[in-house]
């Protein structure tokens, strides 16, 4: 069914990282799984390290010497066993976009590598992190490796001696990416520079784009569904109501919230066209944009309508919608994966911007969360998400961390589980 | 088979190109009527008309702080010059394209034009809180330097970033009488006083010119199209932009592959008089050796303080170094992985009648029987249009093979179903939701009479700004430009001929970014059901030409 927006005909890319211990391949890696993974491009990484520890669970940096030829056959090994399961998962789940996390610092390695996916007829993108800041450096490790589950239970000042020496042995091996009939992109310290090489399809081009908008400053994003509005109490859906007099009240409040949660740093407000979400920020002293594609799903004929006359109505497509909840179009209107479609644009700001609150709806707003937190699609549009509540959701470098802090204003529940009838909801 | 007959737009009827409306902001100056029109009618076909047979290169200022400029479109001076008919002192400011079947790309803006894609405005009128950025392009001729300088104007134009291009050759041919040529030693560095002056005229000219952008037209981002060859040049230039407030970015383009400077000669430099008759290895292995006699010192970009970008064979290899500026050069790095100098055409075509006389957004409706006999004739006049172009091609020794056809369609059935005849027979079609049309929110299918009755407020206010005007839960083409981009920047990548068959508001759109239309044209454009609308790539600017579709209605309400 339609909506392929982003797919790229009979592609598949297999995503080298390269670059040493601590220059935040994994990072990249989980990023660009998580960008592509939002889009419906199925991406998955594949790491090198989780198939190794299968075998060494606790290695010494002496393992990664390139005289220990030992360690150097399980890493080959490990990097087999990945490759392995990445051209079944190709084949099997039919994959788009796979990624190889490791270290891949050598040419031989690297054209080792080639030969594997010009035989599968995979196009190898190689990835590059490139770093010799050695504060970034420094920072990478404290932050990754003493958390990595190579040093599970050990003297983290212990771990990062180890780890610092497990990078000189890299280093006396480490080739940087210099062949010119490669596809490629190099990120040379956090985007001081960027070379981009032999570039051969769009979405390539949206990867780079992607990584180049990256930044690693520390910074925490806002989401808030707009208050009550007069549509929620009658159970309508859609529509460009005012708020409600509780909606209002949390408009009011709302600043006070704010300020606890973010503090004297700056921040800028982002809402919607609709009246809902701007009477909703009316109080904010910062900055507000507006933006379209912040909008609420658009339910098309059964905008205005109950969840209740809807299943009246249309039985077959209240029924649909429950089955394939992410896929469905509302006649004339949009399914989930529509406005995640138009939410990209937005996602690629909110990677450039610092602090940023957003006042939207509760279908935008899951599918935000989504994009944070990886929510699978079967999930997203089911996620329960309360009136009245701000969300703050803080990246780091594995994962992003929430926080839900609610205000004491009631509000009904505009919230429908899977299968329920809104016949029952509604008595 | 049905015969085709082509025209160039310009010789169709008034109704097709209705002229724009004039902004009620918008200064006089800004929209002199020019003679452009009347040049472009007299093309016969699509290949570039008659050039000048002057050398197109220069140096233009005083031998180490020299701005060079080199110019690529040789072929154009000859109505250039018909148009830019004001004083020797600005070339900038004398455009406006009076049809939107030109290419405005190279047109002025008024301070308060608003582009089509543009999300939201600053204060200062200017995006991205990007402050002035000036793009100096650096590189030797036939580097493709001017095509870059007009693809990103059409880009950040599109995007809403106010952008102007000013080719330094333009001015140099302002400076010197009509038919004669630079003087010998215009581009050494010892070259004589009264050189060096004319030198440094053309470029004060020329750079009063940007300035007067940035500070009189709320300008954003001017693009200065010349060689600047040597680094000491480009550290005047910088410190000379710094003291005005203004970042400067540079952009080189590189070549060593020398097929890509043969085929940039060949496409634009050798097409003129000065050459006709001639061997065209012959003539090539000339111009080149012009160059290198004419501009002996060149020194790539190696100044690690400056934010730029190497483009090495056009696109092949890519390097931003100091990115960190911002937003702005993160984004044309985007658009340049994707700019090719593009050989493939776009197709434009509408979709089918439907099966209601006034189709609603919210049904969906199907393709009538008419629908489906029109999506067979468009089909059968499309291939045949594409078969005879291509003999013609071989008939002028072009061996080239036929370029594949892709079509695009939205998610709307009509469309879908338009596009039918081309998947049976074999051409790859691709469904896009950003292709759906226009939402028309709370006036889904009204009547103009019902919309005047309902939303009589509304209306008016639409008038005033239909470009930006939404009706109640409805979506604006400025909406609509914002969610086309990706389809955009897909469309200058394929090197195929792509079909885009797509609802009227979606159609005027995209012309509108490939034809550089202003927000009060787009939603003035008309496509009529009977013809298909071609638009040819090439690199000053792009072409239009309208295919006849025969046997089908003209046109209805749209």
């Amino acid at each position: 069914m339609g909506g392929y927006s982003f797919q790229v005909e009979n592609v598949q890319i297999c995503v080298i990282m390269v670059g040493l211990p601590a220059r935040g391949k994994s990072l990249i890696a989980q990023k660009i799984v998580r960008y592509l993974t939002w889009l419906s491009i199925r991406a998955k990484c594949f790491n090198v390290g989780n198939y190794r520890r299968l075998e060494t669970a606790h290695p010494t940096a002496e393992f990664f010497d390139v005289n220990n030829s030992e360690g150097e056959r399980l890493r080959k090994m490990a990097a087999e066993a990945a490759i392995r399961d990445m051209f079944r998962w190709f084949d099997e789940d039919l994959g788009v976009v796979g990624i190889l996390d490791a270290t891949n610092t050598t040419k031989s390695r690297r054209s080792w590598i080639l030969e594997l996916c010009r035989k599968r007829n995979v196009e190898p993108m190689f990835v590059e992190s490139w770093c010799d800041d050695e504060d970034l450096i420094m920072q990478n490790i404290m932050d990754v490796k003493t958390t990595s589950p190579d040093y599970v239970g050990q003297d983290p000042e212990k771990a990062a001696l180890d780890f610092r020496n497990r990078i000189r042995n890299y280093e006396k091996v480490y080739e940087t990416i210099s062949e010119r009939d490669l596809t490629y992109v190099k990120l040379i310290n956090v985007g001081s520079q960027v070379i981009i090489n032999r570039i051969q399809s769009y979405l390539e081009s949206r990867i780079v784009y992607y990584l180049m908008n990256l930044h690693i400053k520390p910074r925490c994003i806002w989401l808030s569904r707009h208050g009550e509005s007069a549509f929620n109490l009658t159970g309508k859906i859609g529509g460009d109501s005012d708020l409600s007099a509780r909606g209002r009240e949390y408009a009011r409040q709302l600043p006070q919230l704010v300020k606890m949660s973010v503090g004297n740093r700056p921040l800028t407000v982002w809402t919607s066209t609709l009246k809902r979400t701007q009477q909703t920020a009316k109080y904010l002293p910062y900055r507000q944009l507006t933006w379209k594609a912040l909008d609420e799903l658009d339910a098309g004929q059964c905008d205005g309508l109950t969840y209740e006359e809807i299943e009246n109505r249309y039985p077959e497509d209240f029924a649909a919608r429950d089955e394939n909840k992410y896929e469905y179009r509302y006649p004339g209107g949009e399914s989930y994966r529509d406005v995640v479609v138009r939410l990209e644009p937005i996602i690629m700001e909110l990677e450039r911007q610092e602090n940023i609150m957003i006042v939207t709806h509760q279908a935008v707003l899951r599918c935000i969360y989504a994009y944070f937190m990886n929510v699978p699609q079967d999930q997203s549009p089911w996620m329960e998400v309360p009136l009245h509540t701000l969300i703050k959701l803080e990246p780091k470098a594995y994962g992003t961390e929430v926080t839900r802090i609610k205000a004491d204003i009631p509000a009904v529940s505009t919230y429908r589980e899977k299968g329920q009838s809104a016949k029952i909801r509604s008595k | 088979m049905r015969s085709v007959m082509l025209s160039l737009s310009s010789d169709s009827s008034p109704s097709t190109s209705p002229s724009p409306s004039p902004s009620p902001s918008s200064d006089d100056r800004y929209r002199a009527p020019s003679p452009m029109a009347n040049v472009h009618s007299s093309f016969t076909s699509s290949v570039s008309p008659p050039g000048l047979s002057t050398f197109h290169a220069d140096l233009a200022t005083s031998p180490i702080t020299g701005g060079f400029e080199s110019q690529m479109h040789m072929s154009q001076p000859s109505f250039t010059s018909q148009l830019r008919t004001q004083s020797v002192g600005s070339k900038y400011s004398r455009r406006q394209s009076s049809s939107v079947d030109e290419d405005a790309v190279h047109d002025t803006l008024s301070p308060t034009h608003v582009s089509p894609a543009q999300l939201y405005s600053t204060e200062s009128g200017r995006l991205f809180h990007a402050g002035k950025i000036c793009i100096v392009l650096v590189g030797l001729p036939a580097r493709g330097k001017t095509h870059l300088a007009v693809s990103l104007t059409r880009y950040l134009r599109w995007l809403g970033v106010k952008t102007h291009a000013f080719h330094l050759g333009d001015y140099r041919r302002g400076h010197i009488a009509p038919g004669t040529e630079v003087p010998d030693d215009y581009f050494l560095v010892n070259a004589s006083p009264s050189t060096v002056i004319l030198r440094q005229r053309v470029m004060a000219a020329c750079k009063a010119d940007v300035y007067r952008f940035f500070e009189e037209d709320r300008g954003q981002v001017a693009i200065y199209d010349a060689v600047n060859p040597t680094s000491a040049g480009r550290r005047v230039l910088v410190k000379e932009f710094n003291q005005r407030g203004i970042q400067t970015l540079f952009i080189e383009s590189i070549c060593d592959r020398p097929e890509i400077i043969e085929a940039n000669v060949r496409s634009v430099k050798i097409s003129s008089p000065d050459y006709i008759g001639w061997d065209e290895k012959e003539a090539i292995r000339h111009y080149l050796r012009r160059i290198s006699d004419k501009i002996p010192h060149y020194e790539t970009l190696d100044e690690p303080e400056f934010s730029y970008i190497k483009l090495y064979n056009a696109g092949e290899r890519i390097l931003l170094n100091n990115s960190r500026v911002g937003y702005l050069p993160n984004r044309i790095v985007f658009y340049l992985m994707n700019l090719h100098i593009k050989a493939g055409c776009v197709y434009f075509a509408r979709a089918g009648k439907s099966t209601e006389p006034r189709p609603r957004y919210k049904s969906d409706p199907h393709l009538s029987d008419e629908g489906r006999a029109y999506a067979r004739i468009l089909t059968d006049t499309l291939l045949e249009h594409r078969r005879s172009e291509h003999s013609a091609r071989g008939a002028d020794g072009d061996n080239s093979p036929e370029r594949e056809l892709i079509v695009w369609t939205s998610t709307r059935r009509r469309t879908i179903e338009t596009a039918a005849e081309f998947e049976k027979r074999g051409f790859s079609c691709r469904q896009r939701p950003q292709l759906s049309q226009m939402h028309p929110g709370s006036c889904d299918g009204l009547s103009p009479q019902e919309l005047e009755k309902q939303f009589p407020g509304e209306v008016e206010l639409h008038k005033k700004d239909p470009y930006r005007h939404r009706f109640p839960r409805a979506e604006s083409y400025h909406d609509l430009a914002v969610r086309l981009e990706p389809v955009i920047l897909e469309m200058e990548r394929i090197p195929n001929d792509i079909l885009i068959v797509a609802h009227v508001s979606v159609l005027r759109v995209l012309y509108g970014y490939l034809m550089a239309c202003s927000t009060f044209d787009i939603p003035e454009l008309d496509f009529e059901r009977n013809e298909i609308v071609e638009i040819i790539p090439s690199a000053y600017n792009n072409k239009v030409k309208r295919i006849k579709i025969y046997g089908v209605e003209e046109s209805e309400t749209l």
